[in-house]
């Protein structure tokens, strides 16, 4: 909230600033008025009045010089509103006191001066807190009422603007209650006027900086949109280019046949026919791992979820189907369970497909005589599956990379050349699919981590038709 | 006259084997499976020609090793062909920072080996 606040005082101090400018321009004109009246009184029979008009005149001149410096030529941020507000109330108070000490020259309650009063409390409440203005108010009511009484008992003398008349007796008993009034009144009217102009002006500032807010939003919908649609790009180009390279090498290995740069029957014919077939079944498992990743995209809030998934069950039937593979690379798997996880809700052919694809990397990037530990542990409601090899390793600037469609690391490319790169791109969007995350951590040549982390209360997704299980 | 060299860049060991077949009937034609071990060939033995796929190890791999032989005083004339299954357009997009793309010759696969043989004897100056 301070922040705003401070906005706010930012909003107010700039409109403060401006009328302390005009209040210090209206200033000069008060001393060209004061100096002019000294000099024009003794032509008008004033003769006791002048000098003292000339006092206050250049006091006026002094103290608006000093407070021209004090509100500074700087820069608005150096300007905070309570600098300012402290400013308006030394110049108000100054002015009244200036005022007072005129008006005693003048003809006390009867001085033309107390007009200037009302103007003073008029200005004073346009920018500055009313309750300081009900203070100024009642402190220049005092100030004047004791001049008033000092005038009245003898202690100060009484300077009437036309000498041949005295005080004015008991007419004059009822200026000062109607001097206070006046005070109040226009502290009073001018607050119930203004006050709605600064309701309206922080009304319209909020407005402004929601309309702000709202367009910093639209802007950054439409940059993700924009982020997403070049990785949408990124996407069908690089998919594209592993569709188009094995059957550009198809296609370049027959023409070298038929063109007789190759005889079909040799070798290198047989050869180069083999390798055609080899690309084709490269190619036929990059459309099916694409048309894996597009279900598991599209089509998993229509896939079958199935309540009470257990995942204890299920990473032990994915061990045993991997177990040939791992024996014919003399690879020991281990399985180290801690409790029972069982999903609230589950789609196990994608939850199969994305552990049994990380089970199968780590066995196909471990060396031979290895060990792959599939390690599941609950903590409260939070279940972690942990697949740990001590094979290859995936080298630290391809380890976000990886998870990205036909992203393979050099290493694991040389390692084991068959691969499409789909597969954790997949495996990440099934964990994704159930609320979960999928994280790798790897060392080169020490080995890699991936660590599926879910919520065992899983829902399926919005807008899922088709659930299975007891209701 | 000596056997003008070529050395062919790519991962892939089908087409490398397929294009080496139509090339081998007019050049003496070496192999590198990726930038790394084809940088190291140039060093041995300069060729006439070098064809460089793109997407190799990584994505831009073949444009990084054409821009490493364009700044090397000893390969900076050095006739590159870029055969690749990546369109043009593509490839200077996904170079934001540095669009240079520095060859001869910018083919895509699927090429017909007639056509191969054609460009490569235009970059030789034998045509």
């Amino acid at each position: 909230m301070k922040p705003e606040v401070s906005k706010v005082d930012y909003l107010f101090a700039d409109e403060l600033f401006g009328r302390l400018v005009w209040f210090v321009r209206l200033r000069w004109i008060a001393v060209a008025g004061l100096v002019a009246a000294s000099l024009i009184g003794p032509f008008l029979g004033l003769p006791g009045v002048w000098p003292a008009l000339l006092v206050v005149g250049s006091f006026v001149a002094v103290f608006n010089i000093i407070f021209i410096y004090h509100l500074g030529w700087r820069s608005r941020r150096e300007r905070p509103y309570e600098h300012l507000r402290s400013c308006a109330v030394r110049q108000i108070v100054a002015d009244l006191a200036a005022l007072v000490v005129t008006a005693h020259f003048t003809g006390g309650l009867q001085s033309p001066a107390l007009l200037f009063f009302a103007f003073h409390m008029a200005i004073g409440t346009i920018i500055l807190p009313t309750r300081i203005m009900y203070i100024v108010a009642t402190c220049t009511s005092g100030a004047m009422f004791a001049v008033y009484m000092l005038e009245n008992t003898g202690v100060l003398a009484f300077h009437p603007l036309d000498p041949s008349r005295g005080m004015c007796g008991a007419a004059c008993q009822f200026n000062m209650p109607a001097f206070i009034f006046a005070l109040v009144g226009v502290v009073a009217l001018t607050d119930s006027v203004t006050s709605r102009f600064k309701k309206r002006n922080l009304k319209l500032w909020e407005t402004t900086r929601e309309l702000r807010q709202s367009t910093d939003d639209l802007q950054r919908t439409l940059e993700q949109v924009e982020t997403v649609e070049q990785r949408k790009s990124h996407y069908m180009r690089i998919s594209a280019h592993q569709l188009r390279s094995p059957l550009a090498t198809v296609r370049t290995s027959l023409q070298v046949l038929t063109e007789g740069y190759v005889e079909p029957g040799t070798d290198r014919g047989k050869k180069l026919l083999e390798g055609a077939l080899e690309r084709l079944d490269d190619l036929l498992v990059t459309v099916n791992g694409l048309l894996d990743l597009a279900k598991m995209r599209e089509g998993r809030a229509r896939a079958p979820w199935t309540r009470k998934v257990n995942i204890n069950q299920l990473l032990a039937d994915i061990l045993d189907a991997l177990e040939p593979l791992a024996r014919a690379r003399s690879i020991r798997l281990v399985p180290d369970f801690e409790g029972v996880v069982i999903l609230d809700w589950g789609v196990p052919p994608d939850l199969i497909y994305a552990f049994e694809n990380l089970i199968e990397n780590a066995i196909k990037y471990s060396r031979e005589r290895g060990e792959v530990t599939t390690r599941l542990h609950l903590n409260g409601d939070r279940a972690t599956v942990e697949v740990v090899d001590h094979g290859i390793g995936i080298p630290e600037k391809f380890l976000v990379d990886v998870m990205h469609e036909f992203v393979r690391a050099p290493n694991g490319k040389k390692h084991a050349p068959q691969g499409t790169g789909l597969g954790l791109a997949i495996a990440r969007e099934a964990v994704e699919a159930h609320g979960g995350t999928l994280e790798l951590r790897s060392r080169e040549e020490e080995g890699t981590t991936a660590t599926v982390s879910l919520s065992i209360h899983v829902k399926p997704l919005k807008g899922s038709t088709e659930l299975v299980g007891e209701p | 006259m000596a056997e003008k060299v070529i050395l062919l860049v790519d991962d892939d060991d089908v087409f490398v084997e397929a294009v080496s077949a139509v090339l081998e009937s007019q050049y003496r034609v070496r192999r590198a499976a990726n930038g790394t071990e084809g940088l190291e060939m140039i060093a041995e033995e300069r060729p006439d020609v070098v064809i460089l796929d793109v997407m190799m190890d990584y994505l831009s791999e073949g444009f990084e090793v054409a821009r490493k032989l364009r700044n090397d005083p000893a390969t900076v004339d050095l006739p590159i062909i870029m055969l690749t299954g990546v369109d043009q357009v593509y490839n200077v997009r996904m170079e934001v920072d540095e669009s240079w793309v520095p060859c001869e010759l910018y083919l895509e696969k699927p090429v017909a080996p007639g056509d191969l043989l054609r460009h490569i004897a235009e970059v030789l100056g034998e045509q």
